[in-house]
């Protein structure tokens, strides 16, 4: 549970607030819009503010250590920085607090260049700043001395997923000494690339690199694996997760297909079946519920491949179009020779076709039975069909492949070489524009190849072309495995192509917005073996640094109640967003017993709703209370501190 | 215009007139970036036509072939050393030799 910290700090404010006002010139950003020297003198007028300075670039060195003298020579107690977005410095300022020796949260920010300089110019724009930076000190005048929460930390990881993320993530965590559970719906590690037999584009095989990993996995003491497992229930915050977890006989035909291929191989139990993946023990005959406790959580639910529609590009009217997970399963189990056969049929010439259930737009492409759009480039697609087309030409000489592309977009290391060895062994490109897809279609010529693809082709000047063709391969996308129960249960923010999102692409890439929830693969975005690993080793190195600290600081930016006030109306319950932070709770007040509202900070997201319903004001978000909100609306509605405002 | 037939057995056919590199194109364009005799598409579209043995193709627009002097310069630039001047000598004495009576 969440414990206060008692209040160390030694600047508790003085009755009269005493704030010390700084105005970054942010080089030209904001002094070439704003009169910084006019805003610093309508500062000095605001009621409580002791001193305004400026200076050239508030977050340098020389422009904190302003701050820093200020606050250390006793002359202001509470600090208003007016610079850029606080999402840029605002954490750079409360350390300056820190290293002042005073409170992190007697600090408050004005925003003078999105919300003023980059927007608005002329005598407004100072006009707005001078406001803004009024409101910020008013503000900063009424804040108190506030102290983080801190959230001590289960010393278990669940990582959600057992393909080659789930896989890495749970090594890694492992080898850093944390305990581990790996929950994996099927009976097999490994995943989708257990369901190739080379990654592109560097070739290893699946067996070496799915092998190794799951072989590491099993033999760790500090992993324990639930495969044939499920999350069915979730409740909790950062350092306290509970799941439930049911494990359970596959239903129906799930996982025939790779149950066969493991029966096919007569691999045994801890060993990677080709197709199937690794499974690691027998399936339970009943179902069984496990609670399970962690610290922290890994999402590694990964993706599935794009299933074609019936007719989309012939597939499942013609026997002989296929998609190119399914080429890779027919060509591990043909024969060598100058001609490929497959099932005994001899394939003289291979078409591909790039972007299948990828880059579609709305207007040209069909949705699919979801009613959804794949518009987003899949990435891998490109790179594992010219690998096939590489593999066809290199190992089957005789065999000529057609590569029908829209773009080509092999855009990592190794990749340009497969397109350029390709170019090499001779594949010829036709390139199509989109919505003018090729077609697939039965051969009228009986003695030819079984299939005609009809392409109008940019590189032949737009002319249409048609190709006979015994073998066309779909270059399908991937999708996100379907993962609305556990999205909805731990209410994970979902992108518009419903791949699990990140707090944020560059700075955050691994982590949700749910604190204490991590992205590892596909589920993020579509990826290669390579790249899903590298991003579950990135998940596995963040969750491993919240457990080996033990406990985690929170923003005390979180309700309160005030129970000299709270009458137990349970409005404010009502009204909460965030399950569990509010409760009505029996306590005695004052020598009075009765319901009063309780709130659990860790839950508390610091939204306001219920300050925002309390009929006896008797709530409030600590750092932003209603006073607070009042104190900057009057100073910005109020014309005092403005110089020859009319 | 009739449909053309994609059909790389022409690659072989043309062995015979001294072409062997027709398939070693990866259609980039740089023959047609450096030629001084471009006019549309010549001779871009006559290497393409080569590349996918679009015979008939060939055969249908034949007289383009000779807007070529053979300077030479697109064999020298050429990537992939598919040699285009060549080949359009090639596809001369090709469509010389199946030449039809008009």
């Amino acid at each position: 549970m969440a414990k206060r910290k008692k209040p160390e700090s030694k600047s508790e404010p003085a009755s009269a607030p005493r704030v010390g006002v700084y105005v970054c010139h942010c080089g030209g950003n904001i002094g070439d819009a704003v009169d910084v020297k006019q805003v610093c003198e309508q500062a000095r007028r605001v009621p409580g503010v002791v001193m305004a300075r400026d200076h050239m670039f508030m977050c340098s060195d020389p422009g904190q250590e302003l701050i820093i003298e200020d606050l250390k020579s006793g002359l202001v107690d509470q600090v208003v920085v007016a610079s850029c977005s606080p999402s840029l410095h605002e954490t750079t300022f409360r350390q300056v607090m820190v290293r002042a020796g005073a409170n992190p949260y007697l600090y408050e920010h004005a925003n003078l260049r999105e919300q003023v300089s980059w927007v608005h110019h002329g005598p407004e724009a100072t006009e707005k700043a001078a406001r803004l930076v009024a409101a910020a000190a008013a503000k900063a005048g009424q804040l108190t001395p506030l102290e983080p929460l801190r959230v001590e930390v289960q010393p278990r990881a669940v990582v959600i997923g057992g393909g080659a993320a789930g896989l890495k993530s749970a090594l890694d965590l492992a080898a850093r000494g944390q305990a581990v559970v790996l929950v994996e719906k099927s009976p097999f590690l490994g995943g989708q690339a257990a369901q190739l037999s080379r990654l592109a584009p560097g070739g290893e095989t699946a067996a070496e690199v799915i092998g190794e990993l799951a072989a590491a996995v099993l033999a760790h003491p500090n992993v324990t694996v639930h495969t044939c497992s499920q999350v069915t229930g979730f409740e909790g915050y950062i350092g306290n997760f509970k799941l439930k977890v049911t494990r359970k006989p596959p239903e129906g035909m799930e996982y025939a297909e790779r149950l066969a291929a493991l029966s096919r191989s007569g691999c045994g139990l801890g060993e990677f079946a080709p197709f199937a993946g690794v499974m690691p023990g027998a399936i339970p005959e009943r179902a069984e519920e496990i609670d399970l406790q962690a610290g922290v959580i890994v999402l590694a639910t990964g993706m599935r491949p794009y299933r074609p529609r019936q007719g989309e590009y012939g597939y499942q009217n013609f026997p002989e179009v296929v998609t190119l997970p399914e080429f890779n399963r027919l060509l591990a189990a043909a024969g060598e020779g100058g001609t490929l056969i497959l099932n005994g049929r001899l394939i003289r010439s291979l078409a591909l076709v790039h972007c299948v259930g990828s880059r579609q737009i709305p207007g040209i492409h069909e949705e699919n039975e979801d009613g959804y759009l794949n518009e987003y480039c899949s990435r891998t697609c490109c790179a594992a069909a010219l690998f096939a087309a590489n593999l066809v030409r290199e190992q089957y000489p005789k065999t000529r492949v057609f590569d029908f592309y829209r773009d080509i977009r092999t855009y990592g290391r190794g990749q340009e070489e497969l397109y350029t060895r390709a170019a090499k062994n001779q594949a010829v490109f036709f390139r199509f524009e989109a919505g003018e897809e090729p077609q697939v279609g039965k051969n009228p010529d009986p003695k030819g190849p079984p299939l005609l693809v009809k392409v109008k082709d940019v590189l032949t000047f737009g002319e249409e072309l048609s190709l006979p063709a015994d073998l066309v391969v779909l270059a399908v996308g991937q999708e996100p495995n379907n993962i609305a129960d556990l999205v909805a249960m731990m209410k994970i923010p979902v992108g518009a192509d419903r791949f699990l999102q990140e707090v944020h692409p560059k700075l955050r890439p691994v982590e949700t917005a749910v604190a204490g929830i991590f992205l590892a693969g596909t589920c993020q975005a579509p990826l290669d073996a390579g790249e899903a690993v590298a991003a579950a080793g990135a998940a596995a190195v963040k969750a491993a640094a919240i457990l080996s600290r033990g406990y985690v600081e929170l923003d005390p930016f979180v309700a309160e109640v005030d129970l000299s006030r709270c009458t137990g109306a349970g409005a404010c319950v009502t009204a909460c967003l965030a399950d569990g932070a509010l409760s009505l709770v029996e306590m005695e007040v004052g020598g009075q017993k009765g319901k009063r509202a309780r709130v659990n900070p860790v839950l508390c997201m610091g939204c306001g709703a219920c300050a925002a319903v309390c009929p006896e004001n008797a709530v409030n978000v600590q750092g932003w209370t209603l006073k607070q909100f009042e104190a900057m609306v009057e100073m910005i509605v109020s014309d005092e501190y403005l110089e020859g405002k009319r | 215009m009739a449909m053309a037939l994609v059909n790389l057995d022409f690659a072989e056919e043309l062995k015979a007139y001294g072409v062997d590199t027709a398939l070693e194109c990866f259609n980039c364009g740089t023959c047609a970036a450096i030629c001084p005799l471009l006019f549309e598409h010549f001779p871009r579209k006559m290497i393409r036509y080569a590349h996918v043995g679009a015979r008939e193709k060939i055969l249908e627009q034949a007289q383009d072939l000779w807007r070529c002097l053979h300077c030479g310069l697109c064999t020298r630039t050429c990537p992939r050393q598919a040699g285009p001047g060549e080949l359009i000598l090639g596809l001369r004495r090709f469509v010389l030799a199946h030449a039809r009576r008009a």
